[in-house]
């Protein structure tokens, strides 16, 4: 490190602290200080992609599988995720819907759980420049409140799609995404490949990719390999940022000090610096996800452009959520889901059904004797999305009408959809939260806790996209 | 369980009783019936002399051919289950057609069904069958 104390101190360098930093970073002036320290390192998609092809990679030593980075006592319960430079930018499958409005006043609109201390109209703005700093492929016309076109065109349609979308207009559309639907700014078109996690020709967004000028700008000094474990607390203030690098104990001085981790890293550094807030680390989760492949009659599901062709809306908002939870459909461009049946290969569309979950008190996370693994304890889902599972498998023949189905095959929940929510939710006041709607620490007003852990609840939608407008909104807000 | 299923799934455990373990690691004899049931289920198409052979060597070099899954193999072949039966058999067939050229082909059965190698989303040439680049969006027809 150049020095010992700085302007800001940003942990991590994921999707919620790179647009929060190059947000600050555009406002800031030009004799500011700023220190990233990420616990991973640089690992060049380029080199993630040899590994895939079965080549080696120098860079393989920087392989840190998330099982080895927390203890998660649940094993039915997966929780993937990225420890490198770009975060989970480097495994994640590029789906980018926007919440719907009512995602942010359940509780106001449906009796349920909690309004966040925000709204759409907060967000609208920042969804713009975000999708814009992703290079969205989205469709005109979406069941959220949008104006415009998208950054780059929607990604084309499969039969199933054509006659969905005629059906149900803008509650069933081509599925805004960041994997490009034509080159853009060093990002190829997507080939269809269905495998994003690596993306084998580089067409979904990544940090890496992004042109981001955000760790290249003189006023940051970017670390690798330096494990934040805690904070020093002072009444109202964090006054030091403590982490190991190389073995060695190292602290660092910030005036403001963000952590972008994700939700059990940002609660296990929390909870070790003694925060006393009673929601800090509580309510983990995400959606329940579940595949269904309808096997269709005499109409094959070919010509798709994308792994998430569409995504319908028909269960997704509406009176039922009094009762049950919102359901999100994802129709899958899935090479694995093939039928074996002469002539009928292709006859099978692929939905994933996506449920919103609620923030539990049984499902949270706390520190272990290891000061740099959270301890994650995940044990129900709430009956709220149990119920829109039962209520999603009246309605769904009836909302298939307009196709020619011979079967539906309902498969198994899936052991994870890839997010990570809750643990240091967003609130009005203290006694319901963690953050206030900038994501300032209700205690710790110097302090900024990033991320989807800041989500009130956890609609059915994904939430990178709202996860980076909200670091977009509450950087330009606070500086 | 269904009365024959249990016939035929007792005659191979008694079967076990009197067959030496090692005659289990016989590779050669599981990959024949892994074979010979690919070309059963698949009798409609005309797969290229050689490639069935070449494609289960590979499928068993993948995921192994220790003494569980050779009896279970054995137990699949001998019990005469169909696809829609055995999780087995069915990644079996579908990793043999995503590893060809059939969807390539858009599964035409006119056209001999060629081995290109064992099925990987990063090496195959066309890895999604369903892509637009085998059925381009001028070639889906509007509603």
């Amino acid at each position: 490190m150049k020095y010992d104390h700085y302007d800001l101190v940003v942990v991590g360098t994921g999707f919620a602290s790179t647009f929060f930093l190059q947000k600050y970073l555009a406002k800031a002036s030009s004799n500011k200080k700023v220190l990233v320290l990420e616990k991973g390192h640089f690992y060049p998609q380029a080199e993630r992609l040899k590994i895939k092809k079965g080549l080696t990679s120098d860079f393989q030593k920087y392989d840190s599988p998330w099982e080895n980075n927390i203890i998660n006592l649940n094993k039915k319960k997966e929780w993937p995720f990225t420890t490198a430079y770009g975060g989970s930018s480097n495994c994640w499958w590029g789906c980018t819907p926007r919440f719907m409005p009512n995602d942010f006043k359940l509780k106001s609109t449906y009796g349920v759980a909690e309004d966040w201390p925000i709204d759409y109209n907060d967000l609208d703005p920042y969804y713009y420049e975000a999708e814009e700093l992703m290079s969205v492929s989205g469709p005109e016309g979406t069941p959220f409140p949008r104006k415009g076109k998208y950054p780059l065109p929607p990604h084309a349609f499969t039969m199933v799609d054509k006659i969905m979308h005629k059906t149900y207009g803008n509650q069933y559309v081509s599925q805004p995404g960041a994997r490009a639907s034509k080159g853009t700014h060093g990002r190829n078109g997507c080939m269809s490949f269905s495998t994003c996690e690596t993306c084998p020709v580089d067409a979904k967004f990544t940090i890496e990719n992004s042109g981001t000028t955000a760790y290249t700008d003189t006023r940051v000094e970017l670390v690798y390999g330096a494990q934040v474990y805690s904070l020093v607390t002072e009444n109202t203030m964090i006054s030091q940022v403590l982490f190991e690098q190389d073995g060695k104990e190292v602290s660092v001085k910030g005036e403001v000090v963000v952590l972008g981790t994700n939700p059990f890293f940002n609660a296990n550094i929390l909870l070790n610096a003694g925060d006393k807030n009673a929601f800090t680390g509580k309510g983990i989760g995400e959606q329940l996800g579940m595949q269904v492949l309808i096997y269709l009659e005499n109409m094959t599901n070919a010509g798709g452009s994308n792994w998430v062709n569409a995504n319908g809306y028909m269960l997704y908002d509406g009176a039922h959520r009094k009762d049950f939870a919102a359901c999100l459909i994802e129709a899958n461009n899935a090479p694995y889901d093939i039928r074996l049946e002469r002539g009928k290969h292709l006859n099978v569309a692929s939905f994933r059904m996506v449920f919103e979950d609620l923030p539990l008190l049984s499902n949270y996370v706390t520190t272990s004797p290891n000061k740099f693994m959270p301890e994650v304890h995940f044990q129900d889902r709430s009956e709220y999305t149990l119920k829109g599972v039962a209520n999603m498998k009246k309605k769904l023949p009836g909302i298939l009408s307009c196709l020619p189905v011979e079967e539906l095959r309902y498969l198994e929940p899936a052991s994870h959809e890839g997010h990570i929510i809750g643990g240091t939710r967003m609130s009005a006041d203290h006694t319901t939260g963690v953050v206030d709607k900038h994501m300032i620490h209700h205690q710790y007003r110097n302090l900024f806790v990033l991320g989807a852990g800041a989500f009130t609840t956890f609609g059915p939608s994904n939430p990178t996209l709202t996860l980076s407008a909200m670091s977009l909104f509450a950087a330009d807000k606070s500086f | 369980m269904e009365r024959r299923k249990f016939i035929k799934l007792a005659g191979v455990a008694a079967g076990m009783c009197f067959i030496p373990p090692a005659l289990y690691f016989v590779a050669p004899g599981v990959k024949k019936y892994a074979a010979l049931s690919i070309e059963k289920e698949l009798h409609y198409l005309k797969l290229a002399p050689g490639s069935v052979a070449s494609f289960v060597e590979d499928y068993f070099r993948l995921i192994g051919n220790d003494t569980v899954s050779a009896l279970k193999w054995k137990t699949t072949y001998y019990l005469g289950l169909s696809y829609d039966k055995s999780d087995r058999l069915r990644d079996l067939i579908k990793y043999y057609l995503l590893s060809s050229d059939f969807f390539i082909n858009k599964t035409d059965e006119r056209k001999v069904v060629n081995y290109l190698g064992i099925y990987s989303p990063y090496k195959s040439p066309v890895p999604n069958p369903y892509s637009f680049v085998i059925y381009p969006p001028e070639s889906i027809k509007e509603v």
